[in-house]
């Protein structure tokens, strides 16, 4: 028989190192000869798309478009350190140190373009496109390119971003370890089928709090991935480790999903910016993932009844459970 | 030793082999192939997909004398000399790339769908890359890439 | 704000390259003159070890065979305890412990080579499960006790509380060790510029770290070791530990030759750290109405042979622990504890993904107990703007929680349980 059940999963993550341990990006932002900016930091690009979102920062500062950036981010003899791209920092800490050099950068811009179009103040000065013009006289203007040219050695700037989170007591835990924290729940429709148990999936929904979305296709796509990672957690991932061997150690034996365990996710981006964040984005890598499974264990209780505390819900196992409460069921009903 | 002759991407090779050559190590280490990518080695993830006369196949599973007389795609080979493929393009433009280690094969997959089947449902899209694994992505934006570029497609025609 | 870049969709900046199947990875990197590195792997869990690398010294093509002795430098590494040996010297501590590292002119030669390295293991008795590794009667892996931490959350009086609860529940919940799978396995190549600065090309998480660990394993200035970080084919945490990057430098330098080495899946299986596995001990309270008032946890996470991130893991899995509720009364014990399974690390998540396995369970059980839909025991208990969490920390903005849990009620269909009938 075929039984169906809902459930959801609520959670919170802490971004970042914590617990007081400096959490330290840096970030070098130049002009280059040919107007483009040039961004150098360690952020390491592991898929999440940090190149990208990271470039959107600069641009938006610049008021250019991510083309003019170019993003230099794979050789440590010529950046800086960045911290590690783990514990969903890369957003918040480097997207902040990005920030901050580039609003260095935008002045001295400024300051230049000043002096080159003969004006008195940076006052109303106005970056855009590639150009700098008093927003009140768009047509008294000066390129980059020219600023560049004009310059005998080029402008760069470097700025450090530290987040802020204090070390806790060690007796009592007490103390603000972790900041800033994002919320997501996830909900999901399974069928079991009671012969086989055997879960599919046949409908999600992911409701993600990005602070602000930067690149809401981006943020799509990592639920998307964070959501089948949480259902292999919940459902096919296990080492089999006997005796400190792995006992899968192939993709023919450790399962991971496939397009065809996946459904289609209703992803829904929830925006309430963090003032301490750059343009108020949160980081997501991992709070995407996270509250997948317990919404598959929430729904395979309310589908068939029972609670499964281990994971991952194999088929036997579930199988067993089913049976097991069968019994029970039976036994009290004798 | 063994002399074989294959077509990739449209160019001819005279080659002579060792037998127990893989065609992946062909593609890779001779041919300079290294869009051709190597996840697993046991034929279980997708990652060396190529297109072997008209179907896909694990590069990591055929021995490069089997490809003798053969025309292989290679991502290397989708493209055009003016354009990237319409596929390539709908992958970039729905968002279906993360860490792009499985790019290549999900195009190759795709490509041999479409050019059997220019309207495939979801389903058969699914089904399509089932072999292809994927960890960044959940595949729903590949699976709306490959649904775009089959618009793409028929719209270039 | 009006924005102009942020907020848009902009296609990935690395896209193009990507489809284009143009992205090098290392494994896509080849030299002039390369040499082949392959490592030779622990296959026991826990032993002392002897090496005689005399018989694959003398196969044709072998250049060298690197072990411990080979080390200029520190032969340690780990990102927060030095606890990793570049190669074991006298002892593993778990099954794909690095012993040697093979470099030849050819794959052929590294492979057979490998085979007649003779390791002579004189086996220790081992421990795999965290529960038997806490004893004080238990072997040791490293040191005088195998608890490498023990967070401590206390708030309230969680006793006092229980009293006070109408409804209880209490659970035990088991989570494994998992893989982080990765598509691209490990691989990198390493060479010698003019200067005598060493390259490590190889994928990483966080360069300028494994610049540092390169340069104490070299004993060089770290200013002479260069990592250059290709594409990377997905990492979610398991690329925070060093694997091939110094075996690599190390053989570069004494060979002057660039050395290239590809691990298999398996060899990825075996190298990178895991997930940590957790036992996690569960008892929730609440009053009549659903509100929540205390919750006791205990967790054990196994971190394996080496610590690697364990006490930031086990520490974030204790400040998670409560999940996005407002709980008066808590106490949280959460241990990292070492083991001879595979070591565990960072992976997606990283302690806080383990817990709601316990805690999201636990709700759904106080709720149904009080007949109460789970959205609705939810929304009662969740943090808001101004609330403390366990540790005492106000989250005073951008606490969306609520809006989170409603929309995907509102999408999903969450029917009350007690309008939706007998289940089984």
């Amino acid at each position: 028989m075929k039984k169906r059940g809902i459930g959801i999963g609520s959670i919170f993550y802490g971004t970042g190192y914590g617990n007081g341990f400096p959490d330290v990006s840096k970030a070098v932002a130049q002009l280059k000869s040919d107007g483009k900016i040039a961004i150098y930091v360690g952020a390491t690009e592991v898929g999440q798309g940090a190149k990208t979102a990271l470039s959107q920062i600069a641009a938006e500062v610049l008021g250019l478009s991510v083309d003019d950036i170019v993003f230099i981010n794979e050789d440590t003899s010529i950046t800086p350190d960045s911290g590690t791209a783990a514990a969903s920092r890369q957003t918040y800490n480097t997207g902040n140190a990005i920030k901050l050099a580039c609003e260095k950068l935008k002045r001295d811009i400024l300051e230049v373009a000043k002096d080159y179009l003969g004006l008195n103040s940076i006052v109303g000065l106005t970056l855009k496109n590639g150009y700098v013009y008093p927003k009140t006289l768009p047509e008294k203007r000066v390129s980059l390119g020219e600023i560049s040219e004009s310059l005998e050695s080029s402008l760069k700037e470097e700025a450090v971003f530290t987040a802020q989170t204090t070390e806790m007591d060690e007796e009592t835990g007490q103390g603000a370890p972790y900041w800033p924290y994002t919320f997501s729940a996830c909900g999901v429709e399974v069928e079991v089928d009671t012969e086989t148990g055997r879960v599919e999936i046949i409908r999600a929904v992911l409701a993600q709090d990005v602070g602000r979305a930067i690149n809401p296709e981006l943020i799509e796509g990592q639920i998307d991935g964070g959501f089948a990672m949480g259902a292999g957690y919940a459902l096919y991932e296990d080492l089999k480790i006997e005796k400190g061997k792995i006992k899968n150690n192939s993709f023919t034996n450790y399962l991971i999903p496939t397009s065809l365990d996946m459904p289609d996710i209703e992803k829904v981006i929830i925006e309430d910016p963090e003032s301490t964040a750059p343009y108020g984005a949160k980081g997501i890598g991992e709070p995407v993932m996270i509250p997948v499974a317990p919404a598959i264990l929430n729904a395979i209780y309310d589908a068939v009844g029972v609670r499964m505390t281990e994971i991952p819900v194999t088929p036997e196992k579930l199988l067993k459970a089913i049976k097991e409460k069968e019994m029970t069921y039976n036994e009290g009903k004798n | 030793m063994k002399k074989i002759k294959l077509t990739v991407n449209k160019k001819e090779y005279m080659l002579e082999i060792k037998e127990d050559t893989r065609l992946i190590d062909l593609l890779r280490d001779v041919l300079g192939f290294t869009g051709v990518k190597e996840g697993c080695g046991e034929g279980e993830c997708g990652a060396c997909t190529v297109i072997m006369d008209g179907d896909i196949v694990n590069s990591c599973l055929v021995l490069a004398f089997q490809a003798d007389g053969k025309e292989i795609i290679t991502i290397e080979g989708v493209e055009s000399e003016e354009e990237i493929h319409p596929i390539q393009q709908a992958f970039l433009d729905v968002g279906a790339v993360q860490c792009g280690f499985c790019t290549p094969g999900m195009i190759l997959s795709a490509k041999a769908l479409l050019d059997k089947n220019p309207s495939p449902t979801r389903e058969e899209i699914r089904a399509a890359i089932s072999g292809n694994l994927c960890r960044c992505t959940g595949y729903n934006k590949i699976v709306d890439a490959i649904e775009r570029a089959a618009l793409y497609l028929k719209r270039g025609k | 704000m009006r924005l102009n870049s942020i907020g848009k969709k902009i296609i990935r900046v690395d896209g193009l390259s990507k489809v284009k199947g143009k992205a090098l990875y290392p494994q896509d990197i080849y030299m002039e003159g390369m040499l082949y590195g392959k490592t030779l792997r622990s296959s026991r869990p826990h032993a002392y070890i002897n090496i005689d690398t005399s018989r694959a010294e003398k196969i044709d093509g072998v250049v060298k065979v690197f072990t411990y002795k080979d080390v200029p430098g520190k032969n340690c590494h780990g990102v927060l305890f030095k606890d990793h040996e570049v190669f074991c010297s006298e002892r593993v501590r778990r099954v794909g412990d690095p012993i040697a590292f093979v470099v030849a002119t050819n794959k052929k030669a590294v492979e057979e080579a490998i085979e007649v390295i003779d390791v002579n293991y004189e086996d220790i008795e081992a421990v795999f499960d965290p529960l038997e590794a806490m004893k004080e009667e238990s072997v040791k892996i490293h040191g005088n006790s195998n608890i490498i931490y023990h967070y401590k959350l206390r708030k309230g009086d969680v006793e006092e509380a229980f009293k006070r609860c109408h409804v209880i529940v209490e659970s035990e919940y088991k989570t494994p060790m998992v893989e982080h799978a990765f598509l691209q396995p490990e691989a990198g190549i390493a060479y010698t510029e003019d200067d005598g600065t060493i390259v490590v090309c190889a994928s990483t998480q966080y360069p300028h770290f494994d610049q540092i660990e390169v340069a104490e394993a070299l004993e060089v200035n770290k200013d002479k070791v260069k990592i250059i970080n290709p594409a990377v084919g997905g990492a979610f945490g398991g690329r925070e530990d060093i694997t091939l990057q110094i075996h690599l430098a190390i053989a570069a330098k004494v060979t002057g030759r660039p050395v290239k080495a590809v691990y298999s899946r398996e060899e990825s299986f075996l190298a990178h750290s895991k997930r940590h596995s957790m036992i996690m001990r569960y008892k929730t309270g609440c009053n009549k109405d659903g509100k929540l008032l205390a919750m006791e946890a205990e967790i054990i996470g196994d971190t394996g042979a080496y610590a690697s991130w364990a006490i930031n893991v086990l520490r974030k899995a204790g400040v998670h622990a409560t999940g996005p509720y407002e709980i008066p009364n808590v106490k949280v014990d959460s241990y990292a504890v070492y083991t001879n399974n595979p070591f565990a690390g960072a992976m997606r998540g990283f302690g806080a993904t383990q817990v709601p396995i316990a805690h999201e369970q636990q709700m759904d059980m106080l709720s149904e107990k009080l007949n109460m839909d789970p959205v609705t025991f939810r929304l009662k208990n969740i943090f808001k703007k101004g609330s403390k969490t366990a540790t005492g920390q106000v989250l005073e903005e951008s606490v969306p929680i609520d809006r989170c849990i409603k929309e995907v009620a509102d999408r999903i269909g969450i029917t009350p349980l007690s309008e939706r009938g007998g289940v089984v």
